[in-house]
Formats: C-alpha cells, structure tokens, sequence
C-alpha cells in the first residue's frame, strides 16, 4: 500500500463525527494549557490518562495530538500579549512579538504566529509521514561529539541577543551558565553547587528563570518605571490581522522555520529552544533591517513560532518510528502508548498501520483545526493590551506564583521564582539583556554533558570534533556564523584601502 | 465459567473501599518507570474498589531523593500516602549523599522487578558476550558503556560485571545518559560500544532485531526471548532493578496493616497481574518484615558495588575541579567587572523620569504582596496568599479603585484554585480555607 493510500485511509478513519470532537477538545485542551505558564502538555496527557483508559485508542490519540500541538501554539499567545512565555519553545517569540503588542500590532503577531504553526505544522507533519524511517536513520548518526557542535552553533545565537554592550551581554550569558552549574553533575552523580539544599539538586528549572526574569520581571519594572502613573492606553492598529507588507514579511521565515525546526526536532536530543533561537539568528542575519530585530521585526515571530512547531512534528519522528522519547510529552505519549498496550518502534508501522496514519491524519485535522480557532481570536486576545494594568498584572502573579509552584509542588520554587524577577528587574533597570541568561542556562549544561560524554568515548581524545564529519561541519558553521561578519567587514575595509588613490 | 470469574473477582475486590483518598507519590517525572508503577497502581487500586479516588502526584529529581526527603518532611503520620521506590533510589541516596535513606520510611512491599539487557547495534564487531569481555579485560577503558542515569540501577550492574571479571570496577568507562531515549539513540546509533538497560525499554529493539542481545541478567532464559543469560556465559551474576512502596514514618501500627492489606488485595487482582505483563514486570510481591530485610542487603550491596565504582563523595571533590565550572565562574567574574564598570559611568541615564517622584513605591507595594503570599500560602491557604498578592500588585499601580481591586482579586484566585485543583488534579495548599470549596 502506497503512503498515500495508507494515509487517505487514515483520514477516513479520523474523520468521523466523534472523533472529530476528541480533536476540538485537545487542540482547545492544548492552547489553553499551553498558555499557562509551567503547566506543559505532559502534565496535562499523564492526568487525562487513567480517564481515558476505557476510550479506544484512536480517540485517545487524536485528543492528545491535538493536546500536544495546541500547547506549542498556546505558549505563543502569552509571550506576545504578556511577555510571558508558557514554555520554552515560546521564548523566542516574546522577544520581538511582545514589542509588537506593545505597538498595538498584537493582532498582526499573533496572526503570523497562527499561520506560521500552520504552515510548520502541516509540512512537518507531511515530512512525518514520507520520510519518517529514512530521516531517523541520519538522527542515529548524531553522537555527543555532534550534539557539542549543535550546541556551539546554537550559542552563536547569543550574538544575535547581546544588545548594545558586550560586557553586559556576555555577563548574563554567563549567569545563565553560572545557574546551570547548580545540581546533581549527570555523568558522576555528584551534586554540584546546591549548597546542601536538597530541591536544588535537580538544578534550577527552566520554567522558573524564564517566568521569573520575563513575568515577574516585567511586572516589578513596570511599577518602578510607571507606578500609578495614568499611561496613554495601547492604540490598538484599526487592521486586526496583517497587512500586505507583514504577509511578504512572513512567508519566508516561516518556511524556514519549517526547514529549522523539523531536522532538528527530530535529533533525539529534544527540546525547542535550540531551533526557536537559531531561526531567531538566521531571520535576524538575513534581514534587510536587523536593527529592527529586538523592537518589534515580525521576522521574529514568524519564523521561531514556525521552527517551534515544525520542531513538535518532528519529535514524533523517532517516537513513531523507533520508540524513541526525546521529550517530557514523547515520555508520557509513550507510556499512554504503552497503556494500550501498543509498543511505538519499528515494528508499529507494520503492526498497527491503521493506528499509525488515523494519528498522523488527525494531526493534520488538528493543526487545521487550531488555526480555525485561533485567526479569529487574534483579534480578541490581541484586546488584552486593553485590560487596566492593575488587573493585567495582578493576574500575571498571581498565574506566575501557581505555575512555579505546581512545578514541585513546594514553596521553595515559588521564592526562587521572585528572587529571579527581582534581578530580572534590576536587569532591566540597568540594561542587560535578559535572553542570554535562558540561552546559558538551557544550553550551557548540554554543551558541558556532551562535551564530556564525547571526549569519554574517544578517552580523552579532543580531535574527535574535527575528526567526525557531521561534528566537524557544524563547528565550521559555527565559526562562519561568529567570525563571518567580522571577516567580510575585514575584507571590504581592505579593498577600499586597496582602491584608495595614493 | 465467566460468571465464576467475575464472582471471584468481586469477592476479592472489598464491599467497603478500604480508603477515600490515597496518594501515591511517584518521585519522578512523568513517563519512567516509577510514574508507570504509581499509575499501574492508581489504577489498579481504584477498579478494585480498594481506594475510591486514588491520587498520583510527581515530585521529580535526583534519582527520587527530592521525592524522598519530601515525602519524609510533608507526609510524617499520614496513614493515606505511599511513596513508589526501589533500587535506583538507593543507588542515588548513595552517590548524591542524600541526608535521608529509606530506613526514614515505613517498608510496606516490594512490587515488581526489572531484568537489565547488555545489547548491541546488528552492525557491531561484538557477537557474543565473550568478544566483549575479552575487549574489556584487554583494555577497560576502550568499552564505552551506554545507561542511565549515574549511580542508577544500569550502572550498578556494570560494575557489578566488572567485579565478577576481575576487571576493577573503577575502570568502567560509563556513560550516563539522562532518560531512556537518550541512551536508545546513542547504542542504535554505535555512539557507544555497549548498552546496559532495562529490558522493558528494549525489548521492542528486540523483537524487531535493530540489536543484538549479548546477556541478560536473570538466572534463566526467559521465554520467548533469544537471549543467554549472564551466567550460562561464565559471568556469574544475577540482577534486576526491583521497585517498591514505602509509607511516611510516624504512621500507627493500625495504619501500616491497612496500607499493607491494601497492597496485598491490589497485587492479587487479575488486572494487576495483566498489567504486570503488559509492561513486562515481574511480579516480586514481598511484605513487611522480609522486605525491609532484603532493602537492608540491597542497601549494602549497592553501597560497596558504587564505592568500588568510585561514584558518590569522591566523585564531588572531583567535578568541583572540573574545568567547566571554573571557567564559567571566571567568565562571571570578568564580564560582571566590566558590566558593573560601563554600568556605572553610564549611571545618569538609568533615573527614572523626573516627574516620578517614588520610584520605588510600587515596587515596594509588590514586594508586601508577595512577602506575605510566601509567608501565608501554606499556613493559610493559596486562595487567601494569592487573593492578597493580587490586591497588594492592584494597588502598585493603582490608587482609585480598591474595591474593584479586591472583587478581581478573590475572583481570580478562586477560579485559580478550581482550575488547578480540580480540573488539573493539581492540588494547591488549602490552609484554613480547606472545606470552603
């Protein structure tokens, strides 16, 4: 049976009345937990999972796609309105989106975000079902000498995110590294840096640093900057969705995103903030305008919203096709899997085709779905910017407070969460960038494990990350990306001083 | 012959739930091993009829030693709590040096065990265990050793194989990997030259034949499954990574019984045993006294095997000294030195607007807010601390409205404690407001 017969049965199957309806439940399921922050999609299947036991698995999976996709495009929606990403696929987003809000643009913003997920999505979830077993196989090439070299690539989005002052740039870059050093080192066990308090060994969460410098920080400056000043309110832009120019702004980076994120999100090693940043870096190179970058380039948000989503399509990729999780979500999809009796790897294709293509065609159905809920609410949720700030920001705290502390359940996150966003405040008070604090934290320990894991393997040869083709490709990329600019500025300033008249 | 069956099942399962609400805390994140077995038994627990509404709550983190020591300081006396343990939380009170152990808790049982593989990709040079070992006793350090997390139930099992072929076991070169997709992909990939796990995790591989299954670690071969034991291959040890409940201390005699009749009902169902073989665990029921026994060996056990291993407090002193950690805090140093300079000569530019004339104010209002949502939210509750915290963070940055301010801020804390508590099953501290709801 050809793949494209194999999936139109698929769609056959999803597209009944009932299950139809388990779709429009995850994917509402999905955005509305992906926009509260610390709450992820794999919280929410693992408590939907003992309910949904007596349910037959079709339905069961075409809710939780549905759960799963909403969520990464949830998290979008409060990055751009609130500054406050819901998760960490989300950050990058914020970045520019929120400034866009702020420009009374949130509609357009949160448009571009919609259909770039859409477009992501729907091309990712293609690539899923066409090439899923020969691209794992190029997945498997990739050893911890590579994933450095991914990681050392991935820093070079760092230099897209500095701002105006190196010193400050590189000093919370390396905050972000400093914080990551907290907890238990994974290749001896010990614990490092944690100081004797037993929570801290499992390092300082993500969630908290980004919650903390971003809501809670934003919040603290915007009473220091404004108080109870009366402020001119957000005029919002008379055109709710984008205008032609954000349309010719966006189509590219969202194919790209799409080209970013897919590949990547299909490396076991998971996660979505390596693709959002290097689609971030690569919008803000090829840019006519990178001064834009930073205040509001829709670049910015088309393209990451796009990796982040291409990145989740990818995910299921080695899940499908070898039983591979390489995230929280994958983990817990599997283990629902695994509860009915099912065992994803490489005798699932074979064994249950019809479960397989019924999931990728609701994923399809899903991701459509998602952008009929969500182009006509652009506009509405874009009229939070029109909330008194008194409420706005009461409720960002109070969210902020219940999603640090539902992280563990403990009152210790909680205080750790306003100790971040006091230096968040102080931060922004004095100017330094906040992103490269996360990018320290998030890929600071990657960089150290993989280091080491390779240089163990190879006992203690440090050539192995030029010697591995792949490994070595990605670091010449890196060293293009971060000595690049420098050396055609080089160039050029040579050749004018050649063509100087003496 | 099936009315007979559902008579005996229904005579097994108790008119009477033996408890309202019983939580079983699964000290790891969602999808592993543990949170398999706490919602095996959540579910298991409830068809019965033996708890009306069993609860599973996750407190992730260092091999679930957080999960311990918090389930030792919230749960003391607590009749109604179980913790899901076993081996590999033993291996990481030893390496992490945790200040609790499970002689702080109540055994109740031991549930299950998992029977470890050593495997390799089809491709790859060794086909049989002796080739491997022949390698590793050549030269140890050439054998790269693919498992989970350190000081976990994989790495225990390679040192143990290490001992038993008189290779020292600190020569192991072992690589942790965090999760268990991170190790598949590194062994199907050839990234390392042996993979070390549970056979739940690989049996997929497999049956599909992407490895090679050099040993497994029972004492026979199992059914169904090509694979020659460790033994019948002269390496002459026995291993599974068993997994267990405990209760909180301080709990009544009368307490412990009926946490342990409760277990005992739940292992001997029909649907406890299916799921036993779904998710291919042994079944390895053993109570009270007899089991708190084999936790003191396995403790002893696991104590010498990872000291030989040279994990745990010899291994702090070695990763302070990390080249990794001191550059990062080098490069903190410096860049702060520099920031702190430009910061300083560029300071003028920094002031708030003129017309404001307390800056500060707002901040401060915040800072009462959240002060008192931390100092409260467990004495008295989340509703009445986040109720405050909203009110204070109201009033930063406005002074006309308090009332409306306090309506929004009861509003949203309540639905912020429904949402949570019960659509979520994420319950927030009810304080004095419990019962309100």
């Amino acid at each position: 049976m050809s793949t494209f017969a194999a999936l139109g049965n698929g769609f056959a199957s999803a597209l009944t009345l009932t299950n139809l309806m388990w779709a429009l439940l995850g994917t509402t399921l999905g955005t509305a937990i992906g926009v509260l922050p610390g709450i992820g999609p794999a919280l929410t299947v693992a408590v939907l999972l003992p309910i949904t036991f007596n349910l037959d698995p079709i339905s069961a999976f075409i809710m939780f796609g549905g759960i799963y996709y909403g969520a990464m495009y949830g998290g979008s929606t409060t990055s751009i309105l609130l500054n406050t990403p819901g998760e960490t696929g989300a950050i990058a987003t914020a970045i520019d989106g929120h400034q866009m809000a702020r420009q009374g643009r949130g509609a357009a913003a949160l448009t571009t975000a919609a259909l770039g997920s859409f477009v992501a999505g729907t091309l990712a979830t293609l690539g899923l079902a066409l090439f899923a077993p020969v691209l794992c196989g190029v997945a498997l090439r990739f050893g911890p000498a590579e994933y450095f070299a991914l990681a050392a690539l991935a820093f070079c989005a760092v230099t897209a995110l500095l701002g105006a002052s190196l010193a400050r740039g590189l000093f919370s870059l390396f905050l972000g590294l400093a914080l990551g050093l907290v907890g238990i080192d994974p290749l001896t066990g010990s614990a490092r840096f944690s100081f004797g308090i037993t929570q801290l060994l499992d390092g300082i969460d993500v969630v908290i640093l980004v919650i903390g410098l971003f809501a809670v920080g934003e919040t603290l400056y915007q009473a220091w900057r404004h108080g109870r000043d009366e402020l001119d309110a957000v005029r919002l832009s008379t055109f709710t969705g984008m205008n032609r120019d954000e349309w010719r702004r966006s189509w590219r980076p969202w194919l790209r995103g799409t080209a970013i994120g897919f590949p990547l999100g299909i490396l076991p090693m998971g996660g979505s903030v390596i693709p959002t940043f290097l689609s971030y870096l690569t919008e803000k190179r090829l840019s006519a305008h990178p001064e834009e970058f930073g205040h509001g380039a829709i670049e910015g948000v088309a393209g990451p919203e796009a990796a982040n989503n291409a990145a989740a399509a990818g995910v299921l990729v080695p899940l499908l096709t070898l039983g591979l999780p390489s995230s929280a979500t994958a983990a817990i999809l599997l283990a629902a899997f695994q509860q009915y009796g099912l065992q994803p790897g490489p005798l699932l294709f074979s064994a249950r085709p019809d479960l397989v293509w019924t999931l990728i065609a609701s994923l399809f159905i899903g991701n459509a779905m998602l952008l009929v809920l969500n182009l006509p609410l652009a506009g509405v949720w874009a009229r939070v910017m029109l909330l008194p700030r008194p409420l706005l920001f009461g409720g960002v705290l109070v969210l902020a407070s219940v999603g640090a502390y539902s992280l563990n359940r403990s009152m210790l996150d909680v205080s750790l969460l306003y100790a971040v966003g006091a230096v968040g405040l102080l931060m922004r008070v004095f100017e330094f960038p906040l992103v490269p604090a996360v990018l320290g934290l998030v890929l600071g320990p990657l960089a150290e494990q993989q280091f080491r894991r390779a240089v163990a393997i190879s006992e203690g040869d440090l050539t192995v990350f030029l010697t591995r083709p792949l490994s070595a490709t990605l670091l010449a990329a890196a060293a293009a990306v971060l000595l690049g600019p420098w050396l055609i500025r080089l160039a050029l300033a040579h050749r004018t001083r050649g063509l100087r008249p003496r | 012959m099936l009315a007979l069956a559902i008579l005996l099942t229904a005579s097994l399962a108790p008119a009477q739930p033996l408890y309202e609400q019983l939580r079983i805390v699964a000290p790891a994140a969602p999808g592993g091993g543990w949170d398999q077995t706490a919602r095996v038994m959540q579910q298991v627990l409830q068809r019965a009829g033996i708890a009306a509404t069993p609860v599973v709550e996750n407190i992730a983190g260092a091999a679930g030693t957080i999960g311990l020591a918090r389930f030792i300081g919230a749960e003391r006396g607590n009749g109604d709590a179980l913790l899901v343990s076993g081996l590999i939380m033993l291996g990481g009170i030893v390496t992490h040096d945790a200040p609790v152990t499970l002689a702080d808790v109540v055994p109740i049982a031991r549930l299950t065990g998992e029977y470890e593989v050593l495997t390799v990709p089809t491709a790859s040079p060794f086909s049989t265990l002796d080739d491997l070992m022949r390698a590793f006793a050549e030269r140890p350090e050439s054998i790269s050793w693919g498992g989970g997390s350190a000081g976990g139930s994989d790495q225990i099992l390679a040192g143990l194989i290490a001992a038993a072929v008189g290779v020292a076991p600190r020569r192991v070169n072992y690589i942790a990997f965090s999760g268990g997709g991170e190790a598949l992909s590194a062994i199907l990939g050839g990234q390392v030259s042996v993979g070390i796990n549970g056979l739940a995790e690989f049996a997929p591989q497999i049956e599909a034949g992407t490895v090679r299954v050099l040993a497994i670690s029972s004492a026979e071969r199992l059914p169904g499954l090509d694979a020659p034991t460790l033994r019948e291959q002269g390496v002459d040890i026995e291993f599974e990574n068993w997994r267990s409940v405990v209760a909180p201390p301080g709990i009544s005699a009368a307490d412990r019984q009926r946490l342990e009749r409760a277990i005992e009902t739940m292992v001997r169902t029909s649907e406890w045993r299916d799921l036993l073989a779904r998710y291919r665990w042994l079944d390895r029921y053993l109570a009270g006294d007899a089991f708190a026994q084999f936790a003191v060996s396995e403790e002893q056990r696991v104590r010498d095997i990872l000291r030989a291993l040279g994990t745990g407090a010899d291994g702090a002193a070695r990763s302070a000294t990390e080249p990794y950690p001191l550059f990062v805090l080098a490069g903190l140093a410096i860049f702060g030195t520099a920031a702190l300079i430009t910061t300083l000569r560029a300071r003028r530019r920094v002031q708030p607007p003129a017309a404001r004339r307390a800056p500060w104010r707002s901040v401060a209002l915040i800072g009462v807010g959240v002060a008192s949502n931390l100092v409260l939210a467990e004495p008295a509750g989340f509703l009445l601390a986040s109720a405050l915290l909203f009110w204070f963070v109201a009033r930063a940055f406005d002074e006309r409205h308090p009332l409306r301010d306090a309506a929004f801020a009861v509003g949203i804390s309540v639905s912020a404690y429904v949402l949570f508590t019960y659509a979520l099953q994420l319950p927030l501290p009810a304080g004095v407001t419990a019962g309100w709801l």
